[in-house]
C-alpha cells in the first residue's frame, strides 16, 4: 500500500520537467508488475491525479488497472474515465510508453463494444491517434481500431478525413492490412469508389508470406469494386503482388471470378441468373449489397460503351440494346449518368433523340491549372521521399551483404577478375 | 447540449454548415457518455445532410437513429422521405415529399432552402442533359406547375413551341475569369528544375 502512496507522490512531484518525467518513466517501469499485482485497489488512487498534468504516471495506473476483465457495469465507469483521459492528456509524456497507451485504447474499445455504443468511442478514438503519431504520416495501431469504430457507428464521413492522409510509415503489417481494409469499406460506402478500389488495392499486393483472412475478404471486394467502378476487372495481380497472393487469392474467390467474367460478357439476363444462383454465398460474406451495385452498374456500363460507337441513338434504340423495358426508362438511366458526370450527352425529348458529346473540359482554366500544380507538387514530393528510401537501403548492411553475396556467385559463374566489393 | 453554434448556423441561414457541427456535436456529447437521443435534433441534423447533397451520410445516419425516436417522430420520418427520393432519384417525389407534411417553424426555413435549392440544381440539370423537354417533364423536375414552369424557363432564354408542348433549352454561355496569377512562373522553374535534378 505504501509504495502505491509513494508512487503517486513521486508522480505529483516528477510531472513537470522533461526530464523529471523521464526519471519517472524508470520508476514507473519498475513499478509496473506491482501495480499490476493490486490493480484492483488503484482506481481510487487516480482521482488524486490530474491527468493533464500527470499524464504519464495517470496512464500507468489505469493500464493496470483496465488490465483485468471488467462487467458491463465497470465498463461504463471506465469508459468515461478513459475518455477524458484521452481528451486531457499530453502527447509528449503517452508518447513516453506508447505500449500502454495503445493497450488501454484498445482495451476502451471493447469495452465500448461491449456496451454496443460504438459513438461513445469516435472522438476519443481519433484524439488518440493524433496525440500517438508523431505525424499523419504514421498509421499506428488505433487508426484500424478507428475505422472499426466508425464503421459500427456508421459514422462513415468522420472516418474518411483521415483517409485522406497519406501513410508512409507503419509499425505493423496488420495494420495496414486492417486500416485499408476497414478504409476501403467506409469508402465504399460514402461511394468513393475510386478511392476504395486503391485501399483495397493497397491489401491484395501488399507483402505477406502466408494467406490470411483480410487479404482474401478484401480481394473479394476489390473484385465488385472494380466492377462498379472502371467497369473491367483482370484477373491478373501486378507483378509486385506477393507470390502467395498471386497463387491463392484466385482459388479462394472463386464465385467473385465467375461474376466477373459473366459481366465481361455484358448480358445482364446472365449475370441477373448467375447472381440469384449464387445469392447464398454473397449473403455470407456480406457482399450482396455491393453485388446488386454490380449488377446495376451494368446497364451503365452498356450505356457507356455505346457512346464509343455512336454519336447520335434514339432512346428507343438505347433501351433495346441495354435490355431496358422502356425509352422512358433509357432517358432516366442518361439522365443519372449525366447527373453524375459519368457521360456526356444531351437528351432531345422532341425527336427522343439521344446526342453524346465529348468530354468539354478543355484544361484550360485555372481551376484545372491549380489541379494539375497540386498534382505535380504531390509527385514532386514523392519522388524525393523514394530517393531518400532508396539512399537509406543502398546504405542497409543487411541488404550489402545479400547483394555482394549475389554478386559473389555470378561473378564466380563468369570467371570475373572483378575483385569482390560489398564483403561485410 | 450546448446547441449555440447549431442555433446561431440556422439563425444566419448558414445551412450548409448543419451537417458538419451536428456531426462533431453528437461525436462530443457521445464521447462523455450523456444520454442525448431524445433531446437530438435528429430532423435537422438529417435535413443538413440533405441540404449538401449528402445522401449517403443522410442514409447512414437514419439507420443508426434508435427505432423507439423514429416512431416518435413523424417530421423526422417525413424529411427521411426526402432523402429516400433523392436517394432513388425520384426528381417529382422530392417535391411531393417536402409538401407532403405541415413541418414545425423551425424546421420550415431550413425546408424552404433545400426547397429553392434544389430546384436550381434541378435547373442546372435540365440545362446540361436536355435540348429540348417536354413543358409536363420540365414542370415535373422543378416542382412547378406546368403555366409556372414556362415562365419561369422563359425568363432564363429557353424557347416555347406551343404545338408540340415543346421547350427548347438555351445554354448560356458562362464567363470564367482566366487570370493566373505570376507566382504559377516560379512553380514552373521549380519542376524544371526538378526534373533536371
Amino acid at each position: 500500500m505504501s509504495s502505491v502512496e509513494g508512487l503517486v507522490t513521486q508522480i505529483q512531484g516528477r510531472s513537470s520537467t522533461a526530464s523529471d518525467v523521464l526519471l519517472l518513466q524508470n520508476l514507473l517501469k519498475q513499478a509496473d508488475d506491482s501495480l499490476h499485482s493490486e490493480s484492483t485497489r488503484l482506481l481510487p488512487f487516480l482521482d488524486q491525479l490530474d491527468p493533464s498534468m500527470h499524464s504519464l504516471g495517470y496512464l500507468y495506473f489505469l493500464e493496470a488497472c483496465t488490465a483485468g476483465p471488467v462487467t458491463k457495469e465497470q465498463a461504463s465507469s471506465f469508459v468515461l474515465i478513459i475518455a477524458r483521459f484521452i481528451s486531457s492528456c499530453v502527447a509528449e509524456q503517452i508518447r513516453l510508453a506508447p505500449d500502454k497507451f495503445m493497450s488501454v485504447c484498445k482495451r476502451f474499445k471493447d469495452q465500448v463494444l461491449l456496451l454496443e455504443e460504438p459513438l461513445r468511442g469516435v472522438a476519443p478514438m481519433l484524439t488518440a491517434i493524433r496525440k500517438l503519431q508523431s505525424s499523419t504520416e504514421h498509421l499506428t495501431t488505433l487508426h484500424p481500431e478507428f475505422l472499426l469504430l466508425c464503421l459500427l457507428a456508421k459514422c462513415y464521413k468522420t472516418g474518411l478525413s483521415i483517409l485522406e492522409e497519406d501513410i508512409f510509415d507503419v509499425d505493423q503489417p496488420r495494420d495496414l492490412f486492417l486500416y485499408c481494409y476497414y478504409g476501403g469499406m467506409i469508402c465504399i460506402g460514402q461511394k468513393h469508389f475510386l478511392k476504395a478500389l486503391e485501399l483495397l488495392h493497397n491489401v491484395v499486393t501488399a507483402p505477406m508470406s502466408t494467406i490470411n483472412a483480410i487479404a482474401v475478404e478484401a480481394y473479394k471486394k476489390y473484385i465488385l469494386v472494380s466492377l462498379i467502378h472502371p467497369g473491367q476487372f483482370s484477373t491478373s495481380l501486378p507483378k509486385y503482388a506477393s507470390s502467395v497472393g498471386q497463387r491463392n487469392l484466385k482459388n479462394l474467390c472463386l464465385p467473385y471470378i465467375e461474376l466477373a467474367n459473366s459481366y465481361g460478357n455484358g448480358k445482364i439476363a446472365d449475370l441477373e441468373t448467375y447472381v440469384q444462383a449464387n445469392k447464398e454465398k454473397f449473403e455470407t460474406d456480406n457482399n450482396l449489397g455491393l453485388v446488386k451495385q454490380v449488377v446495376s452498374s451494368m446497364y451503365k456500363r452498356n450505356i457507356q460503351r455505346l457512346t464509343q460507337t455512336y454519336l447520335t441513338l434514339s432512346l428507343q434504340d438505347i433501351a433495346n440494346t441495354v435490355q431496358l423495358n422502356s425509352p422512358k426508362e433509357a432517358e432516366m438511366h442518361v439522365l443519372q449518368m449525366i447527373q453524375d458526370g459519368e457521360i456526356y450527352a444531351t437528351i432531345n425529348q422532341k425527336d427522343g433523340m439521344v446526342r453524346f458529346l465529348e468530354d468539354p473540359e478543355q484544361y484550360k482554366s485555372c481551376e484545372m491549372i491549380e489541379r494539375i500544380d497540386s498534382s505535380i507538387q504531390r509527385l514532386m514530393t514523392l519522388s524525393k521521399k523514394l530517393t531518400i528510401m532508396d539512399e537509406l537501403m543502398s546504405c542497409e548492411p543487411l541488404y550489402l551483404a545479400k547483394a555482394g553475396r549475389e554478386r559473389q556467385r555470378l561473378d564466380f559463374d563468369d570467371f570475373d577478375t572483378v575483385p569482390q566489393r560489398f564483403n561485410i | 447540449m450546448d446547441f449555440s453554434v447549431l442555433n446561431e448556423a440556422l439563425a444566419s441561414k448558414s445551412f450548409d454548415k448543419i451537417a458538419d457541427i451536428c456531426d462533431n456535436l453528437i461525436l462530443q456529447v457521445a464521447a462523455e457518455g450523456v444520454p442525448f437521443q431524445d433531446e437530438w435534433p435528429f430532423t435537422i441534423h438529417l435535413l443538413g445532410h440533405i441540404y449538401v447533397d449528402d445522401i449517403n451520410s443522410a442514409r447512414f445516419l437514419w439507420k443508426s437513429i434508435p427505432p423507439a425516436i423514429k416512431e416518435s417522430q413523424p417530421e423526422l420520418v417525413a424529411a427521411w422521405k426526402i432523402g429516400q427520393k433523392l436517394w432513388t432519384r425520384d426528381y417529382a417525389g422530392v417535391y411531393e415529399a417536402i409538401r407532403g407534411f405541415d413541418w414545425i417553424q423551425e424546421t420550415e426555413v431550413l425546408i424552404a432552402a433545400f426547397s429553392e435549392l434544389n430546384t436550381k440544381r434541378m435547373f442546372e440539370l435540365l440545362l446540361s442533359a436536355y435540348s429540348t423537354i417536354s413543358i409536363h417533364d420540365a414542370a415535373q423536375f422543378l416542382g412547378m406547375s406546368e403555366e409556372d414552369v414556362t415562365n419561369y424557363v422563359l425568363r432564363q432564354g429557353w424557347t416555347v413551341d406551343s404545338d408540340s408542348q415543346m421547350l427548347t433549352v438555351t445554354k448560356q454561355a458562362i464567363v470564367r475569369e482566366q487570370k493566373l496569377d505570376p507566382g504559377k512562373l516560379q512553380c514552373l522553374t521549380e519542376y524544371v528544375f526538378h526534373l533536371e535534378h
